[in-house]
């Protein structure tokens, strides 16, 4: 078998599949082309996810997308479950792609972008008027000379550099700088969410007002997560409530949380948490998510207080109730059911046989089968979700850099040179984005100097009007 | 006059102005020889510009919050939005052209908010707890402006596409690495006047840059002075369109990471691939190609424009197209 390269026979056997990486797949992933459909193909792949439901159950595409009639003739439930279309975003095809997308910007900024960033740097003077002849922008004036150029280029923020009758000039570098530092802020989003899904984990507690307790019903963990979840401390729910408007529409759900070392029982931090403002403490973050009625206190006649739990009656996600039976015999022959439906106070008091015997509001009392029933107070619960995700700096520098590295390249790399030959002045340059602005400042610049000094224009440049 | 009712006038008054200002925009490119037109199309577009964010205030001191909780206000904002970018597009290129596309955009728009959309989509309503925060102003005002930019800009693209239409066209004001470079052909036709007719125009080959025979076309005076070319209309408006899509897509990028960075304080998590979520990625991506394709040798002239025309579509099924869908956060509401 020949090799047609320098392998040669005593060469390293890693030097094939190296060259042929480099010489075969670099070429191919790097190439800008190769790049654009790939995103654009992203692109089209991502619209899936967003017309069929994702992280349905089995059942629910079984009812929606039936064999017969297959939706557009071929969209059956088997279909989505074959090809992962029921959850698109985890799917191997979508993240290989994601995958190879993250490849592809660090071999385009490795192979085109740092060597067009040096070349950028590497300027060189021309002394050859036909360079000017190739330039859009270009002119030769009579009767000027450098200094003349140098007065404009300055009023216009230009960084000039001259030896002897060269000059040049240039701006807005920061935007050859730009697209390399988006494409590292990219990177680094991807390898963030990716070390994320690896090291972090995420679980759900419903803990009623007054518990502590420890993270148990972790939903998702990366497969190196286990130090992330918190086990010589525990989070304390000091108290859940409410605000309600005026209206009795929800304001705001609040949790007073206390985190507590587990074997001094010494309280380490207290934050209240809301809706957009969570818990942070090593990492972990408390986010207040969901409510619930957990319990309710009662008094019978002069008892001592009862703590009853109560249970969430149906799934429905609107219109949620609670309920709890409230004894009124010592033998529990006889009592009644207590139902509520938010923490604002009015609760329902039904007898064993269903019917409505009164209702009720916190802090007062009902005589039921010759009882008095003291409702002292409901209990809220309050919905925590528990996240740790230590990709969150790396994404965020990522993020930091996409930001900044987007602003920088809307700049545009202006370039002007300049030589004086024979009494002339010849002058040219380009721009790489703003094309229209830089004609246009180019070409007053040129005005400016035909008219500066002697004025005696000999150069015929056009007057510039509106386009159109 | 109450603020509700000021609204209301406010509302149709920037209606009547827009669709005026689309109709004087449209007889001046017809009668281009008219300047006053120009003057008064940009004065309309100022007006109504100011007649929006007049509005929109007087929603900010009604509700108390920053105007952009609901379909109606978001839609004006966009519209402001829309005819700031104008103003912005129209100074730098210095043509009436782009008034002729963006003022229907703008008043398309406004007649739907104002004219369409029932009364009670029209009133401004409570937050709800999750969107009470001060990320709600930095990420919604910023992902309204990137969608009014990218409109602008992919209009332009479509308008370019229009005036180029049948004809072979490679421009000298790609962004590409090349770019700058002088046209031999078209030395030729170098007037104040860009050619607006069918100039097959040809960039010229790194073999033959430099070529003393361009230096004998007729055009030049017979010294062969040189001189600047200047750029043509399909140029110019091919540059407008990148630049402004150029701003639009930082603004993107920053609301979509605004947007990220919220979703992690308040909830935990900066990317859940909400609907909504991923079309903005859609048209992140379609953009991006955009962006890269102006540097992709072979690629200028049409087959970017092409996609900045697609970015319009896109734009307008991540803004308005997943309400259809009903889900997640992000959802208006509709009423059809």
């Amino acid at each position: 078998m020949a090799i047609e390269s320098n392998v040669t026979a005593s060469g390293n056997f890693w030097q094939i599949p190296q060259q042929w990486w480099r010489k075969k797949i670099v070429p191919v992933i790097a190439n800008l082309k190769f790049a654009i459909v790939l995103v654009l193909i992203i692109a089209v792949l991502s619209i899936t996810g967003t017309v069929i439901e994702q992280g349905e159950t089995p059942g629910f595409y079984q009812t929606n997308y039936p064999e017969h009639p297959a939706l557009f003739g071929f969209l059956t439930w088997k279909v989505i479950q074959v090809i992962g279309l029921d959850h698109v975003y985890r799917t191997w095809w979508y993240l290989g792609l994601l995958v190879l997308f993250g490849i592809s910007l660090m071999t385009c900024t490795f192979t085109t972008q740092l060597p067009m960033l040096k070349s950028a740097r590497k300027w060189k003077f021309y002394d050859n008027p036909k360079f000017f002849q190739r330039l859009a922008l270009s002119a030769e004036i009579d009767d000027r000379d450098l200094t003349d150029l140098t007065e404009q280029l300055e009023t216009q923020k230009y960084k000039i550099f001259t030896e002897g009758d060269k000059l040049y000039a240039r701006k807005g570098l920061i935007g050859k700088i730009g697209p390399i530092v988006v494409h590292i802020g990219m990177i680094l989003t991807l390898l963030g969410g990716v070390w994320g899904a690896m090291t972090g984990f995420i679980g759900q507690e419903m803990i009623p007002s007054g518990d502590t307790f420890q993270v148990k019903n972790i939903l998702d963990a990366g497969p190196l997560a286990r130090n992330q979840i918190p086990k010589d401390w525990s989070v304390k729910v000091n108290r859940f409530w409410i605000d309600y408007t005026p209206a009795g529409t929800i304001d705001q759900f609040y949790s007073d949380l206390s985190v507590v070392d587990n074997s001094t029982q010494k309280e380490l931090d207290r934050q209240t948490i809301y809706v957009n403002k969570p818990l942070k403490y090593q990492g972990v973050y408390y986010y207040q998510t969901d409510w619930s009625i957990s319990g309710v206190k009662i008094r019978l006649n002069n008892s001592p207080i009862f703590r009853l739990p109560m249970a969430q009656i149906g799934q429905g996600a609107q219109n949620r109730l609670w309920g709890t039976w409230i004894p009124t015999k010592p033998d529990l022959s006889e009592g009644v059911s207590l139902l509520a439906k938010d923490l604002q106070g009015t609760m329902l008091v039904y007898d064993t046989k269903g019917q409505l015997v009164s209702s009720v509001r916190a802090g007062n009392s009902i005589e039921v089968n010759g009882v008095t029933l003291k409702i002292l107070e409901l209990i809220g619960g309050t919905g925590l979700q528990i996240k740790a995700d230590p990709g969150i700096p790396i994404v965020y520098l990522g993020f930091g850099l996409l930001m900044l590295g987007v602003i920088m390249s809307y700049f545009s790399h202006s370039q002007i040179w300049a030589v004086t030959k024979d009494g002339k002045l010849y002058l040219g340059g380009r721009t790489n984005r703003a094309q229209v602005v830089f004609e246009r400042e180019t070409i007053e610049l040129i005005e400016r100097l035909q008219n500066a000094g002697t004025g005696e224009v000999t150069g015929d440049v056009e007057v510039p009007t509106a386009v159109s | 006059m109450n603020l509700v009712s000021l609204q209301n006038q406010l509302d149709n008054l920037s209606f009547g102005i827009l669709f005026v200002t689309m109709l004087i925009y449209w007889v001046g490119a017809a009668f281009p020889k008219i300047p006053l037109l120009q003057n008064l199309g940009t004065t309309g577009m100022a007006v109504a510009n100011l007649c929006i964010a007049a509005l929109l205030s007087a929603r900010w001191i009604e509700a108390g919050y920053f105007p952009l909780s609901n379909l109606y206000e978001s839609l004006f904002f966009l519209t402001w939005g829309i005819t700031a970018m104008h103003l912005f597009a129209e100074t730098i290129s210095r043509s009436a052209l782009v008034g002729v596309v963006t003022a229907p955009v703008a008043m398309l728009i406004t007649a739907f908010a104002a004219l369409k959309l029932p009364d009670d989509m029209q009133a401004s309503a409570p937050l709800v707890p999750a969107l009470k925060s001060n990320w709600l102003m930095m990420h919604v005002s910023v992902m309204m402006l990137s969608y009014a930019t990218l409109l602008v800009g992919s209009v332009l693209a479509i308008a370019f596409l229009f005036i180029t239409r049948g004809q072979e066209i490679e421009l000298r004001g790609s962004s590409f690495g090349g770019s700058g470079y002088r046209l031999t052909s078209s030395l030729a036709t170098q007037t104040t006047e860009p050619a607006t007719t069918a100039q097959p125009m040809a960039i010229s080959s790194k073999s033959d840059v430099g070529n003393t025979a361009v230096l004998e076309l007729p055009a030049m005076s017979a010294t062969a002075t040189l001189t600047p070319q200047r750029l043509s209309l399909a140029d110019t408006l091919d540059n407008i369109s990148y630049r402004i899509i150029g701003l639009g897509f930082p603004l993107l990028t920053i609301g979509i990471i605004a947007g990220g960075v919220w979703a992690n304080e308040a909830w935990g998590s900066y990317w859940s691939w909400d609907p909504k979520e991923t079309w903005a990625l859609i048209v992140w991506l379609v953009f991006a190609a955009y962006l890269h394709s102006r540097i992709t040798k072979g690629w200028q002239g049409r087959k970017p424009a092409i996609l900045a025309s697609v970015g319009f579509v896109v734009v307008w099924i991540c803004y308005l197209g997943v309400n259809l869908l009903g889900k997640g956060l992000h959802s208006y509401g509709w009423f059809l």
